[in-house]
């Protein structure tokens, strides 16, 4: 594949090898993200209707914070290993790096919560318009989460209490995704194609994919001295 | 590759990649992603048929109607090309009377009444003391009657 | 240049330059203060639309400029702590963060008092409200990525990025009302051209603008040279500082 660099090829796979040697922790996001979803329903007023009309915000809530919880794992081992600092001392470019991290990071947790989102959606009577745009919005902010949250997730690793903090920083910085992604599922399900969402996250996407991996790689650096 | 063309390279991705977020994202709100109409644009037929938006205008001078007994209210909100009428039951905001600035949240019935589920009055960025508003529509009507 | 910032930059120099300033600058607050007060309730003569109700803008514009104000100066602290490592605004930029938060949380708070009998509602969520909700969310989280990471120097760093991520939200928040058909109404201050508001309701306003800031100062100073004797703690003048200091306290 000559479709990235070799330095993104590389961490990515890596991240992958690591994940899938020790495969419970691609199931941690997942499973975190169906009991969140199965909290609305004790919680919510039992009226008729009104859990499925809520569905498609409540699914990318669910994901937003299962997203951020599982950016604690994308260097949390590295770091502890000492993998993270053979890796800065090799000489490797650290923004390459970043982006296979990201890239790796989406694959494990962010597509499958969106793919997953589809049959759970389905079960929910979502229309067909509705589980196509909540997929891909999904995808796409998912990834963009990947890629800002590897900053965040890089200033924080190895920090006590890192996770609560983690999730603390992130979360502001995702609302953007929240409003617009949710807003999308909730026009398409009304019936109408939400261009505009679909823009703005992809806008957003393409923005962080520009600038997050130079802050990631920065922050890798403060966070090793 | 040399360092120099890998950091031209490297320069112009980055400066590819914020033209291209820029021009969606202006793109997205060219689309009217707040769901915010005005009455003309309603009376292009912009506004979702289906989908709770907001329509903001002044309210138009005379146009009030109040229901007895009741807490409804009928207005008609103008954008000074075209007019909407309004129905709305509930309290209104302090500051909502004729000729102010509102935004009502709500939809389009069958008849193209707007059918509103929350008014709220907006105040302009003008301060001034009563008299001196009094003085100023003053001149405004001598200006106007010349 | 490089030799005033050396000069200035040098905690030494910086803390008994505070101090002077400082001292200089209570009288003024306390004046513009108590003039501001003065004219913000009883010189300025009630709104032609909200009656008395607008007074309370004598406190919400302030803090909500404020509250932008010193996030930019945490992003002109940042950029110096990243590109320069000037030692002196990894601590400025320490000092500020929760005074900005403060600053934050009275401008959301003042801005929804006033909102419910003016709008008809506490809060709405509109782009100028939650810009600035967002705004408190990153100065909680700035403070916290300070209190995490025991090394003064990386958290400085750390927290200078995350300044500098969270700077976007800044042009956001201040041109929310004009592009989005926001709730909130628009400028009053830096409009130019036809004056939208009286001269005896604008001066009481700048009047508390300029307290308000000569209180963020006066603060903020203080919190760095708080922090400066944290920093060099182990050095000469700071021991003979603390002894004189306790010495004084003995003797009387």
């Amino acid at each position: 594949m000559t479709l990235f660099p070799r330095v993104v090829n590389e961490t990515t796979s890596r991240e992958l090898r690591k994940t899938f040697r020790n495969p419970s922790e691609i199931f941690y996001p997942l499973i975190f993200f169906v009991l969140v979803l199965t909290m609305f329903p004790f919680s919510i007023p039992p009226v008729p209707g009104l859990f499925n009309s809520l569905a498609s915000g409540i699914l990318w809530t669910a994901a937003l914070l299962a997203i951020s919880l599982s950016l604690e794992t994308l260097f949390k081992a590295d770091y502890g290993s000492g993998a993270l600092e053979v890796i800065y001392l090799s000489g490797a470019d650290l923004v390459l790096v970043s982006i296979g991290k990201s890239l790796g990071h989406w694959i494990i947790s962010g597509l499958p919560i969106a793919l997953l989102a589809f049959p759970i959606g389905w079960a929910l009577d979502l229309n067909f318009l509705t589980l196509w745009v909540l997929v891909l919005t999904l995808m796409l902010g998912s990834a963009t989460m990947s890629l800002t949250g590897a900053s965040i997730s890089a200033l924080t690793v190895g920090l006590r209490g890192g996770g609560f903090l983690l999730v603390m920083l992130t979360l502001p910085f995702f609302v953007p995704l929240l409003i617009f992604g949710s807003s999308a599922a909730t026009n398409a399900s009304l019936g109408i194609v939400p261009e505009a969402e679909l823009y703005f996250l992809g806008g957003m996407f393409v923005l962080s994919l520009t600038v997050a991996p130079w802050a990631t790689a920065h922050a890798i650096r403060i966070r090793l001295g | 590759m040399s360092p120099r063309k890998k950091k031209m390279l490297t320069l112009a991705l980055a400066v590819a990649g914020l033209a291209i977020a820029t021009a969606l994202i202006l793109t997205a709100f060219e689309k009217n992603l707040m769901y915010f109409y005005s009455p003309s644009e309603i009376a292009m037929g912009d506004a979702p048929e289906n989908r709770p938006f907001r329509i903001g205008g002044m309210v138009v001078k005379g146009s009030v109607i109040r229901e007895k007994d009741t807490l409804g209210v009928w207005f008609n909100l103008t954008d000074y090309t075209n007019e909407r009428m309004v129905y709305y039951k509930g309290i209104l905001p302090d500051l909502f009377r004729e000729g102010q600035g509102i935004v009502a949240k709500g939809g389009l019935n069958e008849t193209g009444l707007f059918v509103a589920t929350e008014v709220l009055a907006k105040h302009d960025e003008n301060y001034m003391p009563p008299e001196v508003a009094d003085a100023l529509k003053k001149s405004q009507k001598y200006q106007n009657s010349k | 240049m490089m030799n005033f910032l050396h000069k200035y930059a040098s905690l030494r120099n910086f803390y008994f330059l505070s101090l002077r300033l400082s001292r200089w600058l209570v009288l003024p607050f306390v004046f513009t203060l108590v003039y501001g007060l003065i004219g913000a309730l009883w010189i300025a003569p009630q709104d032609y639309q909200q009656g008395e109700s607008f007074r309370i803008m004598y406190v919400h514009v302030p803090s909500a400029w404020l509250s932008m104000f010193v996030y930019m100066n945490m992003v002109g602290a940042a950029v110096l702590t990243l590109i320069w490592r000037v030692k002196l605004s990894e601590i400025v930029l320490r000092a500020c963060a929760p005074l900005g938060a403060i600053f934050t949380f009275l401008a959301l708070v003042t801005g929804s008092i006033w909102g419910k009998p003016m709008w008809g509602t506490w809060w709405v969520w509109d782009a100028r409200l939650t810009s600035e909700l967002l705004l408190l969310f990153i100065y909680f989280g700035i403070i916290a990525l300070f209190h995490a990471i025991e090394d003064r120097r990386m958290a400085a760093k750390a927290c200078a990025l995350l300044t500098l991520v969270g700077a976007v939200n800044i042009p956001i928040i201040h041109y929310s009302v004009e592009w989005w058909s926001t709730l909130h109404q628009g400028p009053t201050v830096s409009k130019i051209g036809a004056p939208s508001i009286h001269i005896d309701m604008l001066i009481p306003l700048i009047v508390m603008s300029v307290s308000f800031t000569l209180y963020f100062i006066i603060m903020c100073l203080a919190r760095i040279r708080i922090g400066i004797r944290e920093y060099d703690k182990n050095s000469n003048w700071v021991k003979n500082l603390v002894t004189s200091t306790l010495q004084k306290e003995h003797s009387q």
